[in-house]
């Protein structure tokens, strides 16, 4: 009993993981944009589905595709950064959640409309068991965890230390002083965007042996899945983001587990809901800032 | 009834943000059909004083009170409408998409209509309150000198007409006060003098009380019957302006002695 | 008419209601004019036109941008379709009920959601979409789940001693024509009157509004309200047209083509929609286009909006009906 519940929570805290991930990238362009990316989990997408294609069509190795996928989709992200995102530097809340929808609208229909709307076959991947605590966990699922962990020290000692990660936290704090001390605005938020959209496409690499199917809509749900994320753990907190990610992760497992699993999908919208209506702050700050 | 006494009574405001006490235990009165002033160099928590006295912001203790009535923690457009007390705010505000007209028409409905539900009537009753406030809008047009631009979109006139525009919307809800903040800040002196004479004309000829809340000194004594003088938070001095502008204590505290 | 500096009158021709008269006849003949099919697209134009003048009057008017939509849409559709399937009420008192749950429910959603700034508004009218297809699909007693509600009835009209059956698309066309034409008629009566000049004044600078006077929240309140009966009353004609209704009816993509018809036709005009409505809408399914190129075609007009012409084709439309009128 108790192993079934630890297997449960260890598979959430894997779930978790995929979710910080992706959620992490979208709460550092809130931090340098202002405006919620409704489009992110188009990346995660793309980045599945530049790897399938890679597998299928190209016949390349796992670990080569991940690194086509990434690649592919940090150029899809660099000219929607460059002709979308850059143009959104002050505008209304109104205007980027209008662009991003149509920017999601537009990848995810051309991916549907090109390979066809049905579930693909995701052919690589770790998905060999391994033994643990006396139950069986893919590696992948340990892949996806270790890398989440350097995921987020790496960004930790980028804030911290790099040239752009003290840019990025100059943008999020105050926009105007920025172009006084001689920080280009709009450069930080285009590679911001293109390292969160990267960040998300590596999130669908890592997650799509364990998915094993693979469609053009299935962003969409990632997307829904992360606005609850980034929104409870404060939004520009990349900690946050990563301990909302957790919660949300084992509270998906356990609701499917012991509730049923056709409530797990809901349980992320469901809380934000209820955490708008009730307490419209955020779990881990204390001011609305959106 | 009630004509002997002030218009407004503030009493015993105060207005903390952390540990800073913006606003200390402030009493004031308006008399009615006054042009009373309110001075202060900058910190001395008029704008706080302001915003906590016509419900854009809430008092942490003190109670605030209009021609009799007790208002205190009432919304800002409940203070408006039911009250009729109106502010201003320092940057000059106007509906800038639509024309002079109907800045000062939307400025009057809810006066005019009784009811949310009445707002959404459009037979026989409601059109002849519309032409009515319309006409009254023209009137106040012509009297601030707009009337050549009066179907103009107000974002496009120049700072000192929207002053005005903003001055003739505070009029159309027959008023019994006025609160102005920083009426003059940033316009040129030709429209100044325009200024000056909308607030004698409203006070005289309507009736309207006026509080004007004001940095410049000058400004203050030239239309202002009665000064009080704020500072850190607390009333510093009241009295007739060439008193006050005399006051050892409020020279020191302009002058940050 | 237009005087020239010299004085002297040219008169050009005012050809706005003899304009409007071709318009209102092709209206009225479009099933004899058009196959079938074009009657069919110009029926789903009508039937989003219907929730699309409530978004219009939320983002339009008061300038609030609301998902919302769909859910509404979505109850309305699964009210409309149980009383009929479990009551056998006819259509009209259908209509009606579809109508007053969808207002009534907007209540206990808009009030805490209204308090929410902007961007979390948005998602939490999102969350009213997604939170409403999950209860749909696992209600399952109530809604039959994914298999949806079927064998809606052809809608059934019992006034008095008349009782008839509408069948067939021709005329259904002109049930649809009908409701359409009265609720285009009430949004134009919201926005002619002092309430919707208090909803735009809301819009252009809220806290100036209420410095005047004007109880935005109330309104706010009551124009969310609105929009939710407007997009119950679209979802019912909906849910008889389909004559099935299932989880599917709660999709974000029906808000963002609401939004699309609002914001490309013109927001904050009442033919802005009209005009919205035929032609994303009508248009789009008259000429069959696949679904996808559909909603690559609104993304990028979504972004076209946002950036070049945020009034959508609301100027052009005023230049026309005033070229129409004689003016220069």
């Amino acid at each position: 009993m108790f192993s079934t519940l630890l297997e449960q929570v260890i598979n959430g805290i894997v779930t978790g993981s995929v979710y910080a991930i992706v959620a992490v990238g979208m709460t550092m362009i809130f931090g340098v944009l202002r405006a919620i990316n409704f489009a992110h989990g188009e990346y995660y997408m793309l980045g599945t589905f530049g790897a399938w294609f890679a597998i299928d069509f190209l016949g390349l190795s796992y670990e080569l595709s991940i690194v086509v996928a990434i690649l592919a989709t940090m150029v899809v992200a660099y000219v929607v950064g460059q002709l979308v995102m850059r143009r959104m530097v002050g505008a209304p809340a109104e205007s980027g959640v209008l662009a991003t929808l149509g920017i999601a609208l537009i990848l995810q229909n051309s991916i549907i409309f090109t390979f066809g709307g049905g579930y693909k076959f995701f052919a690589g991947g770790y998905i060999e068991p391994v033994e643990i605590l006396g139950f069986s966990l893919a590696q992948q699922r340990i892949l996806i965890l270790v890398v989440c962990l350097l995921v987020f020290v790496g960004l930790e000692l980028m804030v911290t230390y790099s040239r752009l990660g003290k840019a990025m936290r100059a943008v999020s704090q105050n926009v105007e002083c920025c172009g006084v001390v001689g920080i280009d605005v709009s450069s930080v938020v285009l590679k911001t965007f293109v390292l969160g959209a990267a960040l998300a496409a590596l999130s669908g690499v890592l997650t799509a042996p364990v998915n094993v199917t693979v469609y053009g809509g299935m962003g969409e749900i990632i997307t829904f899945k992360t606005l609850p994320i980034i929104i409870m753990g404060g939004l520009g907190n990349v900690r946050g983001t990563f301990f909302a990610a957790m919660i949300l992760g084992i509270a998906e497992s356990l609701v499917a587990t012991y509730v049923g699993l056709q409530y797990r999908d809901t349980v992320g919208f469901a809380t934000l809901i209820l955490m708008l209506m009730w307490r419209p702050y955020g779990l881990f700050s204390t001011q609305a800032r959106f | 009834m009630t004509q002997h006494l002030p218009i407004l009574q503030i009493k015993n405001l105060s207005k903390s943000y952390g540990a800073v006490k913006a606003v200390n235990d402030v009493s004031i009165h308006i008399n009615r059909g006054e042009i009373a002033g309110l001075i202060g160099p900058n910190g001395s928590g008029k704008s706080t004083f302001f915003d906590c006295s016509t419900g854009l912001a809430k008092p942490d203790a003190g109670t605030v009170i209009l021609d009799g009535q007790d208002i205190t923690g009432w919304s800002l457009n409940r203070i408006a409408r039911e009250g009729r007390m109106l502010r201003s705010f320092q940057k000059t505000v106007t509906f800038k998409a639509l024309d002079v007209e109907e800045n000062l028409v939307i400025a009057g409905q809810m006066f005019t209509f009784p009811s949310i539900a009445a707002t959404f009537g459009l037979g026989k009753l409601s059109r002849q309150r519309i032409t009515g406030l319309r006409e009254r809008a023209r009137e106040l047009i012509r009297m601030a000198g707009l009337w050549d631009v009066k179907h103009m979109p107000a974002g496009n006139l120049s700072g000192g007409q929207q002053k005005l525009i903003q001055f003739a919307s505070m009029l159309m809800p027959e008023p019994k006060l006025i609160l102005l903040d920083e009426p003059m800040a940033g316009i040129n002196p030709k429209i100044i003098e325009r200024v000056v004479d909308t607030i004698r004309y409203a006070n005289k000829s309507l009736g309207v009380s006026f509080l004007v809340i004001e940095h410049n000194i000058d400004v203050v004594t030239s239309i202002c019957e009665r000064v009080m003088v704020l500072d850190q938070g607390s009333k510093l001095a009241e009295g007739l302006p060439h008193d006050i502008i005399q006051d050892q204590r409020v020279r020191e505290a302009y002058l940050g002695g | 008419m237009s005087l020239t500096e010299t004085g002297q009158q040219t008169r050009r021709l005012d050809l706005r209601i003899p304009l409007a008269i071709v318009l209102i006849t092709v209206a009225l003949a479009a099933p004899f004019i058009g196959s079938r099919y074009v009657t069919h697209s110009l029926i789903i134009a009508l039937i989003f036109m219907l929730p699309a003048h409530g978004l219009n009057l939320l983002v339009g008017y008061t300038g609030l941008l609301s998902l919302a939509q769909a859910a509404f849409f979505g109850i309305g559709a699964y009210a409309a379709g149980l009383m009929a399937v479990h009551f056998g009420t006819p259509f009209y008192l259908n209509l009606i009920a579809a109508g007053l749950i969808c207002g009534a429910l907007a209540i206990p959603l808009g009030i805490p959601a209204l308090r929410l700034r902007a961007t979390s508004f948005v998602m939490c009218t999102l969350g009213f979409v997604i939170i409403g297809q999950a209860i749909s699909k696992n209600w399952i007693s109530l809604t039959r789940g994914d298999m949806g509600l079927s064998g809606i009835p052809k809608p059934y009209f019992e006034l008095g001693p008349l009782s008839f059956t509408v069948s067939g698309t021709t005329n259904f066309y002109y049930l649809a024509l009908a409701i359409v034409v009265i609720f285009t008629l009430l949004a134009w009566a919201i926005v002619r009157s002092p309430a919707g000049r208090n909803m735009v004044a809301i819009r252009e600078n809220e806290t100036l509004a209420e410095s005047l006077g004007v109880p935005t929240w109330h309104y706010k309140l009551i124009v969310f309200m609105m929009s939710a009966v407007f997009a119950g009353v679209g979802g019912c004609v909906y849910a008889y047209y389909l004559t099935v209704v299932s989880p599917l009816t709660f999709q974000m993509y029906y808000s963002t083509t609401m939004l699309i018809i609002v914001l490309g036709g013109g927001a904050g005009m009442i033919s802005g929609t009209v005009v919205g409505s035929l032609l994303f809408v009508g248009l789009t399914e008259a000429l069959r286009v696949a679904p996808e190129l559909r909603m690559i075609a609104y993304g990028f007009c979504l972004l076209v909006l946002v950036f070049w012409f945020k009034n959508g084709f609301a100027p052009l439309i005023n230049r026309f009906w005033n070229a129409v009128g004689g003016a220069k």
